[in-house]
């Protein structure tokens, strides 16, 4: 068989339940089971050898997306769940547009906001855009201890984040965003809907003229992993999206991000992805800002 | 060692199985319901295990049997009522849509699921559909075709 020995597997239905089987085990031999897109592959290689999983199927407080104060969508929460739900527009619409081309719809049908991010893969798309949308992770430990952990410090690095062995994820959230907002992703990979080579998410916020007052950058794809990008916002901000201030906002993003090169792309390839892909999503971006 | 009970294609199993033991082993060793296929490794691209979970389309590869306690599984085998084919596997048949055939049995799962959402799909909403299942053999023409030529099908006896 391919994976490994797992001794134990539970299904509990609450999360006080889930924390308390992670803490009989020592760090790291429990693993939580959400979709299981990731995780299968790592158990199936054998590069995680969990003695205990315990699947978050059944815990109905995990799933399911809230507008109460602002945005909040349960970590147990489906790509195609989110693909499908049009009341995510205007700031938070990069969302739909990240879940509704991760890989297939198979994958759509299993896989979870929660445990891209958990899972924080290199090449990703949805911790990029939680991070682009100013996300917080909200996390509760097997004492009852929850803590709101702001996805620049959640998401340290690659298949690194700043979750303790006994923390599960409970939901991101989103603050309100007051105004007219809009906000797009898109990627570039080597498949239709693969990993990103690269990705980037833009969320703009705009004022009654139209002009932009705030703007929020991030890439995926690149070798550090989800990553915020600054370097354009002098140039949008002040604009109203014109093409000739898109340009020279991704032109000085792709020359300042830390690009590398592997064996798909050399690092002039990805400068060139980001500047195209980059002006294209800020368009949309400022397109779908609704008052 | 663990006992599960899995509805597949309508009967009810009750099973003692390892907890690592992967969906698709389940259906294909124990059931000996070899539909489904196995054509990758670990990555889970390939789409050839492609089965239904509670009627959604979903790959056997990436999941473990002890998920599937409780739920329903439908396989290849369902498709099929008292001995006559579904709408898209003649479809299948009429329009060439197989040469070899291991790519097919997750390609009607997953156009079967997305057909009963996308009941008039376009060319290109097929193709999206498709990602998830490689077939290296038709060069997917006569596949897209065959879907498309089903939903036309289901859409002239649907009213
Ligand atoms: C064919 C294919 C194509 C793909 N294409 C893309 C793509 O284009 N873009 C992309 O971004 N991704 C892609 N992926 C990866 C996919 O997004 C995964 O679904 C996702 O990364 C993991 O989510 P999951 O729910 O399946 O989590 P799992 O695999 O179940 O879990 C991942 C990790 O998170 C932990 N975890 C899960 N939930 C919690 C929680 N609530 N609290 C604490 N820890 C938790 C688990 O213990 C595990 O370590 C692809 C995967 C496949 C198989
Ligand atoms: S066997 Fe290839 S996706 Fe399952
Ligand atoms: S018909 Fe041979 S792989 Fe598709």
């Amino acid at each position: 068989m391919f994976p490994a020995h797992i001794e134990e597997y539970v299904r509990p239905t609450s999360v006080a339940d889930a924390l308390a089987a992670n803490a009989r085990y020592e760090d790291g031999e429990a693993m939580f089971i959400a979709g299981g897109q990731s995780l299968m592959q790592a158990i199936k290689s054998r590069m995680a050898r969990p003695r205990c999983l315990i699947d978050l199927q059944a815990i109905e407080a995990l799933k399911g997306i809230g507008f109460e104060q602002g945005l909040r969508i349960g970590a147990m929460t489906r790509y195609v769940e989110i693909a499908g739900d049009e009341r995510l527009r205007g700031a938070y619409a990069a969302l739909r547009d990240a879940a509704a081309h991760v890989g297939d719809r198979q994958v759509r049908n299993r896989g979870t906001i929660g445990g891209s991010c958990c899972w924080n893969y290199v090449a990703s798309c949805t911790p990029a855009v939680v991070l682009g949308l100013g996300g917080t992770f909200n996390l509760v430990a097997a004492s009852g201890a929850r803590r709101a952990v702001p996805a620049s410090e959640f998401l340290i690095g690659p298949l690194e984040t700043a979750r303790r062995p006994d923390e599960m994820l409970e939901s991101v959230a989103f603050a309100p965003v007051a105004g007219r907002a809009g906000s797009a992703y898109r990627k570039w990979g080597l498949l239709k809907d693969a990993l990103p080579v690269v990705g980037v998410c833009v969320q703009v916020t705009l004022d009654a003229a139209g002009v932009c007052t705030a703007a929020r950058v991030s890439l995926s794809g690149l070798s550090a992993g989800a990553q915020m990008a600054t370097a354009g916002d002098a140039a949008l901000v002040g604009s109203k999206g014109e093409p000739a201030a898109l340009e020279r906002a991704f032109a000085a993003i792709a020359d300042s991000a830390d690009v590398q090169a592997d064996k798909w792309a050399s690092e002039a390839y990805r400068q060139q992805l980001i500047r195209t892909l980059g002006a294209d999503v800020a368009a949309t971006a400022f397109a779908r800002a609704v008052v | 060692m663990q006992t599960v009970k899995i509805t597949v294609n309508g009967a009810l199993y009750e099973e003692t199985i390892p907890a690592r033991m992967l969906l698709v082993d389940f259906l294909r060793d124990r059931l000996a319901l070899t539909g489904t296929h196995v054509g990758c490794t670990h990555e889970g691209v390939c789409g050839a295990c492609t089965i239904h979970l509670d009627g959604e389309a979903v790959k056997s590869c990436m999941m473990l049997a002890v998920q599937a306690d409780g739920h329903a599984v439908t396989t290849v085998e369902g498709l099929a009522r008292n001995q006559e084919l579904s709408v898209l596997q003649k479809s299948f048949r009429e329009h060439h849509g197989l040469q070899c055939g291991f790519c097919t049995p997750g390609i009607l799962m997953n156009m079967t699921d997305f057909l009963a959402r996308h009941p008039n799909p376009s060319d290109e909403e097929i193709r999206q559909g498709l990602i998830g299942n490689l077939c290296r053999c038709t060069g997917y023409v006569h596949i897209v075709k065959a879907v498309r030529e089903a939903s036309k099908t289901l859409a002239s006896t649907a009213g």
